[in-house]
């Protein structure tokens, strides 16, 4: 069932990036939804899945956003996956603060993980500014709480369904 | 044998994980069938998702587009009908022109394909991030869209095909940091490479600092890439810095706004200026 659920997240999160980049292009820039199945998967399972949904969601942009060097954003995340999947399992990050921290760490990270990648790959890098950096990890963490306040009210909402549907 | 622990084994499988997906990219810059092959299963296995997100953003923009329009429609044909009469005029303009070009060139034992075969596409998405700046188009190899072949809009030029599967195309754009084309000052015939930035604005390098380059004038592409005929406007100059080295630093204003970008036109052939065959010599006038 987790991976149905993580196809589901990781579909969805494909749909509002491609549908964001149709309807405000420009947002592109500040916003990278693809994060949100991974920061998801990092703090409430494990660091394997969240390493694999990582990947796949990485692999996934790879395929409809990035130009030249297929596998980087696949690379980026399933690293980011692991990193975060493992803080998760040691801190208690599943609350405001630390969900908020987490999403604007690991796209603070995603850019400089960004630039390192493709100068080994000797391709030229434009400069970053830093207040789109500002606002980047701003809106990373904001969206990243935001999901997973509504994924932990989903789960909590299920989880009190399911006793009542038995005695049903 | 004792049992590896969970952080051993998630770091093993990261070491795997991320070596294979380095020797990917490795494949994908060589442009391996393999990268190919696995990029091309990915890109199958999510076109549903791309199908159900393309009818739900068409939706929204509909929407917007309906509410928008009802303001702005008055005004809009007033700009409308002046365009018009402006433009009725240049194309009488043209014409001669094109005439006159035609025989001079026949004059220089030249031949031009003026008008360039193409095909229109929609824009599905775009990503228009820091690093990589590309759009994705509704027409892949089944409408005869191949690798590096030109995209241009109303305005001038957009980009580069950078990869095609069935359906759709990626479209690498002038501002993308990786991006070139060559470029001439159309006042002064002062050629450079313009080079994206991953910004809005363009830089125009490799342009000689005795050239006569001035702020306000326009650039346009040359011919000489080999990817864009020459005469499809890239920007207007904005800047004209110090010169760094031999080279003047010239930024520039893109004609193109990569944000407003819906409908491009993808050049099917190369077109440029080649010498004359026997055969068309023997047909010349």
């Amino acid at each position: 069932m987790i991976v149905v659920w993580a196809l589901l997240g990781i579909g969805l999160a494909l749909g509002a990036e491609l549908a964001l980049g149709s309807i405000a292009p420009g947002a592109t820039r500040y916003v990278d939804l693809m994060m949100l199945p991974l920061a998801t998967y990092a703090l409430r399972t494990s660091q394997r899945s969240s390493m694999t949904v990582g990947c796949v969601s990485g692999l996934l942009q790879d395929y409809w956003m990035e130009p030249r060097l297929f596998g980087i954003n696949g690379l980026i995340k399933t690293i980011l996956g692991w990193g975060l999947g493992g803080l998760g399992a040691r801190f208690d990050l599943n609350n405001f603060g630390g969900r908020f921290a987490a999403g604007a760490c690991i796209n603070l990270l995603d850019e400089g993980l960004q630039a390192g990648i493709r100068r080994l790959f000797g391709e030229a890098l434009a400069p970053v500014h830093p207040v789109t950096l500002i606002v980047r990890c701003l809106a990373g963490g904001l969206l990243t709480a935001g999901i997973l306040a509504i994924v932990g009210k989903v789960g909590r909402a299920r989880s009190a369904a399911r006793p009542g549907r038995r005695k049903a | 044998m004792a049992a590896v622990s969970p952080v051993r084994a998630n770091a093993l499988l990261l070491g795997v994980m991320g070596f294979a997906q380095l020797l990917l990219m490795a494949a994908s810059v060589r442009g391996s069938v393999v990268a190919g092959g696995i990029s091309g299963a990915v890109g199958h296995a999510t076109r549903p998702a791309v199908v159900a997100e393309r009818s739900l953003s068409g939706t929204i923009l509909a929407v917007v587009h309906f509410f928008g329009d009802l303001n702005a429609e008055e005004v809009a044909n007033a700009a409308l009908k002046r365009e018009v009469t402006r433009l009725s005029g240049d194309v009488e303009r043209g014409r001669e022109r094109a005439e006159e070009n035609d025989r001079l060139r026949r004059l220089l034992g030249m031949k031009e394909d003026l008008v360039p075969k193409s095909i229109g596409a929609s824009v599905v998405t775009a990503q228009l991030g820091g690093q990589s700046r590309v759009i994705v188009v509704d027409r892949g190899s089944t409408a005869g869209v191949r690798a590096d072949m030109a995209v241009v809009a109303w305005g001038g030029a957009v980009g580069r095909v950078v990869s095609v599967d069935r359906d759709f195309a990626r479209v690498r754009l002038l501002s993308d940091p990786n991006s070139g084309a060559s470029g001439v000052v159309a006042r002064s015939r002062a050629e450079g490479m313009v080079v994206g930035r991953g910004g809005d604005a363009l830089e125009m390098i490799y342009v000689p600092k005795y050239a006569d380059v001035v702020t306000g004038d326009r650039v346009v592409t040359s011919g000489l890439d080999g990817v864009f005929p020459r005469g499809f406007g890239i920007g207007r100059v904005t800047v004209v810095g110090e010169p760094i080295g031999a080279s003047k630093a010239i930024r520039l204003e893109p004609d193109v706004e990569d944000r407003a970008l819906e409908e491009v036109l993808i050049l099917l052939e190369p077109s440029g200026t080649r010498l004359l065959t026997a055969d068309d010599a023997e047909t010349r006038p």
